[in-house]
This record gives C-alpha cells, sequence and structure tokens, in this order.
C-alpha cells in the first residue's frame, strides 16, 4: 500500500489521479466499442437518416400541388420562395428557424440606445461563456446531483433559448393587405394632412411595418424603433430621403435595408409622410 | 501445436493460398503506414460498460454530418450559383437550377430535401450532444479542449446554415441575408469590414451569390471537416465518460478535496490513518 499523504493533493494532483483511474478502469473492466457501442451508434444514425428522408418527403409531398407550382406552401413550408427582387420590399426578414432566437432578441433590445445589445453584445457574451465553460466550472464533481449552480444555469439558458425560438416562431407578421386597411384610422388619429396620404398608403404596402410598429400596426423586429411620431423630432424631408436611401450611411450601424430602388417620387412621399407624423391624439 | 505433421490436403494447401492473398495486401498496408492497427484500435478500444443511448446523440450528428456532406456534393453538381437573370424566362439563373432540381431531375427533390432538412437536424444534434456533455460534467478535467472544439465546430454548422439560406436566391434568402449582413455590420471594428465582404461590395448583388456559395461548400466545409476529425481524435484518445451516477462508473465518482467520502469502498479501497478514521477516498487511490 502506497504511503498515506499527509497533505490535501492539489486540483491538478487529484485531476490526473482521476484520469489515471478511469483509464485502468476502462482497461480492466471496459467493453469493446465494436461491436457493443458501435452497434447503439448504428441504430442511432438509421433513426437519424430516416427521420431526415421522412422530413423531405413530407416537404415535398404536401407541397407539390397538381398545379406545379413551386411556391405553393406545404405542411413544410413552399419548395422555393419567389424569385429575389430587391426591388420588392414587402418581404418581411426571416432567418432559418435556428437563428430566431437570435431574431427575437433585437425585439427585446430597440433601437438606437441597446440594439448593439440585441446584434452583438448578447451572442458574443453568450460565445465566451459558452468557449470559456471547462474554465468557469473548475471542480472535478461530475454529478448532476451535485452541481447545482451548474444544473440552474443549464436550465435557465434551455429554457430561455426555447423561449426566444418560440417566440421567435410565432411572431406576428404584418402583411401588406392587413396595414393598408388601417390607414384611414392613421388618418384620423394622426392628423395627417392630405399631402401625407400617398406616402402613408405606401409605408403600409412597402414593407416597413415588417420591422416598424405605427400607430399600433405592424410587427416590431430586428430593434426597428416606433414611427408614430417620428415627425416631431423635425428630422426635415432630405434628412428622411437620404436615410431611406442609405439608412447605415446616416446612422452608423443600422441594420435597416437600402430602400433607394423606390426612387425620388415616392421615396419624397414617405419623408411627407414620417414628417407629418406627429404622434397619435 | 501438434508436434508431428501430417501431409496437408490439397484443401488445405488450397485454402492457405487464399488467406496468404487477403493478409499479404493487408500486412503490406499495415507495414508502411500503421493504418491497420490504427483501425484495429479505433474498433477494439474498451469504452466504459455503462455507456447509455444518450451517448449516442455525438455520432448520430456526425451521420447528419455526412448526410450533408453526400447531399451537398450531389447537389453542386447540378446549382448553379448565379444571380444573373436568365433571358429566356426573365427569372434569376440560380433560383431556377433550385426549381430545376427539385422538380425535373430524378430524385432531385429527395437530394435537396435531405440537404434542406438535414440541416436542421444536425443542429438539433449537436445542441443535444451539447446538452448530454453539460449534464455528464463530460468538459471537465481532461477533455476541455474537446469542449472548446465542440463549441467551435457548432459554430461553423450554424455560419453553414447561414450561407447556406442564401443560395435558392429566393425572396426569404434574399431579404433574411440583407438583414443579417447589416446586423453583422453594426460590430465594432471589424463589422464593417466584415459586411463589406460578404456582400462583396456595398450592396448584396451578382458577386455577392458566388461569395457565399464559396463559403458554404469549399471553406466551412474544409474547417468543419478539420475540427470534426480533430474532435474525434481527441473522443478517442480521451476516451468516453461513464454516466456520473453510474454505481461502476470508470474512474469513479471525484470527491472534492473538502468533501468527506460518500461511497468508500465501491470502486477503491478507503485508506484509513493511524487511528483508523476513513480518510478522504481520493481519485487513483487504489494501487
Amino acid at each position: 500500500m502506497a504511503a498515506i499523504p499527509r497533505e490535501k493533493p492539489s486540483r491538478i494532483a487529484q485531476a490526473r489521479a482521476g484520469f489515471a483511474q478511469y483509464k485502468a478502469d476502462v482497461k480492466e473492466r471496459g467493453k469493446a466499442f465494436f461491436p457493443y457501442a458501435m452497434w447503439h451508434d448504428t441504430i442511432m444514425s438509421l433513426v437519424v437518416v430516416f427521420t431526415i428522408i421522412g422530413l423531405a418527403a413530407i416537404w415535398k409531398w404536401s407541397a407539390w400541388g397538381p398545379h406545379h407550382d413551386p411556391t405553393q406552401k406545404g405542411l413544410l413550408g413552399p419548395i422555393v420562395d419567389p424569385p429575389a427582387d430587391p426591388g420588392t420590399t414587402s418581404f418581411v426578414p426571416r432567418p432559418d428557424w435556428y437563428f430566431y432566437f437570435l431574431f427575437y432578441l433585437l425585439r427585446i433590445f430597440k433601437w438606437p440606445e441597446s440594439v448593439f445589445l440585441g446584434t452583438i453584445g448578447v451572442p458574443t457574451i453568450a460565445l465566451v461563456l459558452l468557449l470559456g465553460l471547462p474554465f468557469l466550472d473548475r471542480r472535478l464533481e461530475r454529478r448532476p446531483s451535485a452541481r447545482p449552480v451548474a444544473m440552474v444555469a443549464g436550465v435557465l439558458t434551455i429554457l430561455s433559448m426555447g423561449i426566444l425560438t418560440w417566440k421567435g416562431a410565432t411572431a406576428k407578421e404584418a402583411l401588406a393587405s392587413e396595414v393598408i386597411q388601417d390607414v384611414p384610422r392613421w388618418i384620423q388619429q394622426e392628423n395627417l394632412p392630405p399631402a401625407a396620404v400617398p406616402g402613408a398608403k405606401l409605408f403600409a404596402t412597402a414593407g416597413c411595418t415588417a420591422c416598424h410598429t405605427y400607430a399600433g400596426s405592424g410587427g416590431s423586429n430586428l430593434g426597428a424603433p416606433d414611427l408614430t411620431n417620428i415627425g416631431s423630432r423635425n428630422l426635415g424631408i432630405q434628412f428622411q430621403i437620404n436615410h431611406l436611401k442609405c439608412p447605415s450611411c446616416v446612422n452608423p450601424g443600422s441594420p435597416m435595408p437600402k430602400f433607394a430602388s423606390l426612387g425620388e417620387q415616392r421615396l419624397h412621399q414617405l419623408a411627407v409622410f414620417l414628417e407629418s407624423s406627429k404622434g397619435t391624439h | 501445436m501438434a508436434t508431428t505433421r501430417r501431409q496437408p490436403t490439397k484443401a488445405q494447401i488450397r485454402r492457405e493460398k487464399v488467406e496468404e492473398l487477403v493478409i499479404y495486401p493487408i500486412d503490406w498496408l499495415e507495414e508502411r503506414s500503421g493504418l491497420v492497427g490504427g483501425i484495429r484500435y479505433f474498433l477494439f478500444r474498451n469504452v466504459p460498460s455503462d455507456i447509455n443511448w444518450m451517448q449516442t446523440l455525438g455520432s448520430a450528428a456526425l451521420t447528419a454530418f455526412l448526410v450533408q456532406a453526400i447531399t451537398g456534393v450531389i447537389l453542386a453538381m447540378y446549382y448553379v450559383p448565379s444571380a444573373a437573370t436568365d433571358p429566356a424566362t426573365g427569372k434569376p439563373v440560380a433560383w431556377e437550377s433550385i426549381v430545376n432540381i427539385s422538380d425535373n431531375l430524378t430524385l432531385g427533390w429527395l437530394v435537396r430535401g435531405m440537404h434542406k432538412w438535414g440541416a436542421s437536424v444536425f443542429i438539433i444534434l449537436m445542441f443535444l450532444h451539447m446538452g448530454r456533455v453539460f449534464l455528464f460534467g463530460a468538459y471537465k478535467y481532461p477533455r476541455e479542449l474537446n469542449w472548446i472544439i465542440g463549441v467551435l465546430i457548432l459554430l461553423t454548422g450554424m455560419l453553414e446554415g447561414f450561407t447556406g439560406y442564401l443560395l435558392p436566391w429566393d425572396q426569404t434568402a434574399y431579404w433574411a441575408t440583407v438583414v443579417g449582413i447589416n446586423l453583422n455590420g453594426t460590430a465594432p471594428i471589424l463589422g464593417p469590414w466584415l459586411a463589406q465582404f460578404l456582400r462583396s461590395g456595398q450592396e448584396i448583388g451578382i458577386e455577392t451569390l458566388p461569395r457565399f456559395y464559396s463559403l458554404h461548400m469549399l471553406i466551412l466545409p474544409g474547417g468543419i471537416i478539420a475540427l470534426i476529425t480533430l474532435h474525434l481524435y481527441l473522443v478517442v484518445r480521451l476516451g468516453v465518460t461513464s454516466p456520473p451516477w453510474s454505481k461502476e462508473a470508470a474512474g469513479g465518482e471525484p470527491v472534492e478535496a473538502d468533501e468527506p467520502a460518500r461511497r468508500p469502498g465501491l470502486t477503491r479501497p478507503v485508506p484509513r490513518t493511524a487511528n483508523g478514521t476513513a480518510m478522504q477516498a481520493e481519485p487513483g487511490g487504489r494501487d
């Protein structure tokens, strides 16, 4: 029998001894990877492949209608959406589902004060914490029952990501055909002059309300601010036009797409509408 | 072994010749590369006897990745990464090639469908695998580096998702990427440079699509394959952990220096001090 150590062994000495013990135990009473573990891996892999094939089949056969229209939606969405068109902006920007948690973070952090937290801040901190986990949790204990802090942190992380993903998936989309019906209410509530009406209709249909809210209409996305009383800031028609043409040139760091493709006349109409929006009464 | 040798029958001679034919190339390869021994070690190495079904999630994620690799190679034979407009139809070439793959090619829908849905399955399995490693505390010594590599694989996998999303060149793809790149652009210092690089200019245009295609099918897969290889090498080198709650866990349960032994004698004898009280069990205490 080895001499009984008089001092507490250091953490790393304990860790090394534990791993040496692990190696010895596995050698002595482990079982061969092939066939035992590999058999389980094979079954699981077959489940994975058949699940993927099943998803592909449901996607294809529920979407492809008798008219062979590839944009027709099935149980799992369309085969493909209409071709990309930089000219139409009435499309709601939506990432693949596994980015929904990031997407929804931007509803929580609003432009301009804290949107940086949603775009870069929180994801960067989360990534650094994830990479650094083995160095933050340096105890050798592995049993979940003896790691209450880690377990609570893990459950909270899963819950918050799950909720953000769910909220992102069920977020209400602002459809142009629905928002356009709100225009008369806007005119009344905001006391809009007749000159602002073409801009209001354009605002409802050109995709602005995919991200911006206005007098209770539209969906709030990607940190975009509410524009109900943007006009009370008196930024000026020319500022509004310049901003619509190139948002990030005027507001560095703005994630808003450029709307220069609308053309001078329509940009002017939009600018008049925005400058006339002094808030609801 | 018999000491007296009888004359071998014709059948025995024939059998020996066949055996030699099979063994010779294997020996040839082993002598020159050591690969056969490597594969033998990989297959017949011992793993803890108490591993459970949760520990198949890593190889399940690997399978999902292989599905992506194979279907991706096939798609690359038919997909055209061009945002130019087809003069005959007025539609973008890339979008048309996606419709062609899904509609006209034999089993094209299956290959594209598996690639599209396999991506989600791959991401889900990576997250589940990460959850399993977290639950088992398997990121602790000596597997810290493999945890970091795993997080980098997850990150690369999600970048694959981001770059692949644009390739069908449809409205969803286009507008999600416009905003996605703009969001990248908000990062300090590197952000605007990164956004400029991804777009290949100030706007998403004709050059953006080939750039995303190159990232998606050359650069990122190269990176992720290298990371997965390293990940697997470390799994084989360091071994798979036992479930920490297992009664016969390999390595026993770790006991903190300031904690009394909870289950002495299960995997190792508990050393006793001179006055007969049990010492704290120390990993590796067994000689």
